[in-house]
């Protein structure tokens, strides 16, 4: 186990360096000239321009610069954007709202996705499959850019249940339309592949045995199947909650929810190239840390795993 | 040698008591299913009684499992259904009772243990909370006391360190040792008969053998009945007191086991003792029984095994035969089974 950790722990870091160096490398050959995004339509005079590049270090040799970079963020220094607000606090600012919709979405997908799949799985073939089925398959089928705006238009603007959009500092009821947009593949995900988990494990020999031993249905399918079905189930939510901490770019963007996903197409259309960096190198973090912990859960729920 | 009953319509006399423990009456079960109904059950009758050993022999689908799993009431209804026959424990019919009273009745009065043990033993539980799951669950006892007596059952079925391993799970141990496991959960709660389907065929066979020796001495031990499925006449010889050969889900033979060792009064049950190897014999080339079983939704007219039979007349082919009392609680299913007893049968 502890080996396993250690393994684990070293493959993290070298994909954290490889996706940084990657990831910097893509912005450094296709950024464009972020002296003149930075002074928007106006032009900018050559002395300006010179003084700019000397400040940002950008007339440095590419290695110099992700050397400088990957140095700063080790001691926790994620640099400036562009127009000189500190990364940190940006993050700061977006991703308690990110995590709060990350969440929201997760509780979602659990009560609906992972509820309306064991059903659906212990009565394969009833119309409550088949009508879960088909509603999966559209929500499935609709991409959140068409999905977002019409559950804003109809929630919002035709019945008027939820504000349209979340502002500033948005509540956690501001976020609830949002959270459950964003949730709505997941669940269909969820559902899905609760069906499939709990109608396999119906069918295992396990179950006979537990029938054999006279025990009543529901303690046959609660504690027999269901911590049987959980694991690829657990899988599954842990790896959904690590992408949805990423945020979403879409939802955000529809909801005006200021989130990292919010930040990060901004930081694109600003072609603010520290910004980019900075939130995908703790977006990468992030990623890493979530599948570990997905990783070692899977241990814990069946004893058949041991990491050596 | 106990008292053999076969004919399932006179009424039986056992030790006075005038009722088997476990009795099976003209039992029959069909499968649904969309190509068609099989009828894999068709009028079975056996019984057992306290102590006693009867084995059920048959090929894959000749319905010796699937009368063990309506015994138990655990088939899948749908596509399974009973339409006809009786199921009596102690005299009262499993197959009138409602669902709440028949589920106490399995694992507690009746038990069941299964070919895999692996598949058979929930993979993410530790082997000690399955054998006690019934006594915290069903018998009450809280889970020091269920954990503790998870540990006497383990003795019994002679797993060595059971209080060590208590707590490992069933893919820590050898095959051997996860039947055992299987035998004392299913013992967990005193059952009067137990109902073992092929629980050495996915063994070796040293340890087959050390299976079956702790199957007899624990029927002997706690005074079970024991119905011992299993395609292998070998295994039987030493453990069965009866054997009862099934074939496209009929009876076909049912007598003593020495008798049917000595002298079969079914081709099909000759056919079977034919085809184990045997050491005097080497060199020849093994018997076998020519064909396969035959398909339960098209079955064959008349004796379901003529198109095996080396003995097969024109009767055969037109008429189903009778099961054929020929004393001493012995019957066969054959048109010519007192020829075949006689040995003239050619």
């Amino acid at each position: 186990m502890f080996r396993y950790l250690v393994r684990r722990f070293l493959q993290m870091i070298m994909v954290f360096f490889a996706t940084t160096f990657i990831v910097y490398a893509l912005m450094y050959w296709t950024g464009g000239d972020p002296i003149q995004a930075l002074a928007g339509e106006k032009p900018v005079n050559d002395v300006l321009r010179a003084q700019l590049t000397k400040e940002f270090g950008l007339d440095q040799p590419f290695l110099v610069r992700y050397w400088n970079y990957i140095t700063n963020l080790l001691h926790g220094d994620l640099g400036n954007t562009l127009v000189g607000r500190p990364i940190k606090d940006v993050l700061a600012d977006a991703w308690p709202i990110t995590i709060q919709l990350a969440v929201i979405a997760i509780v979602f997908t659990i009560l609906f996705g992972v509820t309306a799949g064991v059903i659906a799985g212990i009565r394969r073939g009833s119309i409550f499959d088949n009508t879960t089925l088909v509603l999966t398959l559209i929500v499935i089928g609709i991409p959140s850019v068409v999905l977002a705006p019409l559950a804003q238009y109809l929630f919002t603007i035709q019945w008027k249940i939820f504000p349209t959009t979340a502002g500033g500092n948005p509540t956690l009821w501001d976020l609830l339309l949002p959270g459950i947009v964003l949730g709505s593949l997941s669940v269909a995900t969820a559902m899905r592949l609760t069906r499939a988990s709990v109608s396999e494990n119906l069918r295992a020999d396990f179950v006979r045995t537990a029938r054999s031993k006279g025990m009543p249905g529901r303690r046959v399918i609660g504690i027999h199947v269901l911590r049987n079905s959980l694991i690829p189930i657990v899988t599954f939510l842990g790896v959904e909650l690590g992408s949805l901490m990423a945020g979403a770019i879409v939802t955000e963007g529809v909801f005006n929810i200021p989130g990292v996903g919010y930040q990060l197409s901004k930081a694109l259309r600003t072609e603010d190239t520290p910004l980019i960096i900075g939130i995908v190198s703790v977006l990468v973090i992030i990623f890493l840390v979530a599948n570990l912990i997905v990783d070692l859960l899977y241990a814990v729920l069946d004893p058949r795993i041991r990491y050596e | 040698m106990t008292d053999i009953h076969v004919s399932s319509s006179s009424s039986p006399v056992v030790g006075g008591g005038g009722r088997h423990l476990l009795e099976v009456k003209d039992l029959y079960v069909e499968f649904h299913t969309r190509d068609g109904v099989a009828r894999v059950i068709n009028g079975v009758s056996y019984h057992l009684d306290p102590g006693e050993t009867l084995a059920v022999l048959g090929e894959s689908g000749s319905g010796k499992s699937v009368t063990a799993q309506a015994i138990m009431g655990i088939l899948d209804m749908p596509p399974a259904k009973i339409p006809g026959g009786q199921i009596l424990y102690k005299g009262e019919n499993l197959l009138a009772m409602p669902e709440e009273k028949r589920r106490q009745v399995r694992g507690k009065e009746i038990s069941m243990i299964f070919q895999d043990a692996l598949s058979a033993l929930n993979p993410v539980f530790p082997v000690g909370w399955q054998i006690s799951e019934t006594l915290r669950t069903r018998a009450g006892m809280s889970k020091k006391e269920a954990l503790n007596r998870a540990v006497e059952l383990m003795d019994l079925v002679k797993i060595p360190a059971a209080r060590a391993r208590v707590k490992d799970y069933p893919h820590q141990f050898s095959g051997g040792m996860r039947q055992r496991v299987m035998i004392a959960m299913a013992l967990a709660m005193d059952p009067k008969v137990l109902i073992a389907d092929e629980p050495t065929t996915a063994l070796d066979v040293t340890v087959q053998a050390q299976i079956m020796d702790l199957l007899g001495d624990l029927r002997r031990d706690l005074n079970m009945g024991l119905i011992l499925i299993t395609h292998d006449l070998g295994v039987v010889a030493d453990v069965a007191d009866r054997i009862a050969v099934m074939y496209a889900g009929r009876i076909v033979e049912h007598a003593d086991v020495r008798n049917v060792y000595k002298h079969p009064a079914h081709p099909y049950t000759e056919g079977l003792l034919d085809s184990i190897p045997r050491l005097d014999s080497k060199g020849t080339e093994l018997a076998t029984i020519k064909g396969l079983p035959p398909n339960l939704m098209r079955p064959p007219t008349g004796c379901a095994f003529h198109p095996r039979c080396k003995y097969a007349k024109s009767v055969c082919t037109t008429e189903t035969p009778l099961s054929l009392d020929l004393g001493h609680g012995r019957t066969s299913a054959c048109h010519f089974a007192k020829e075949m007893l006689d040995g003239t049968l050619r």
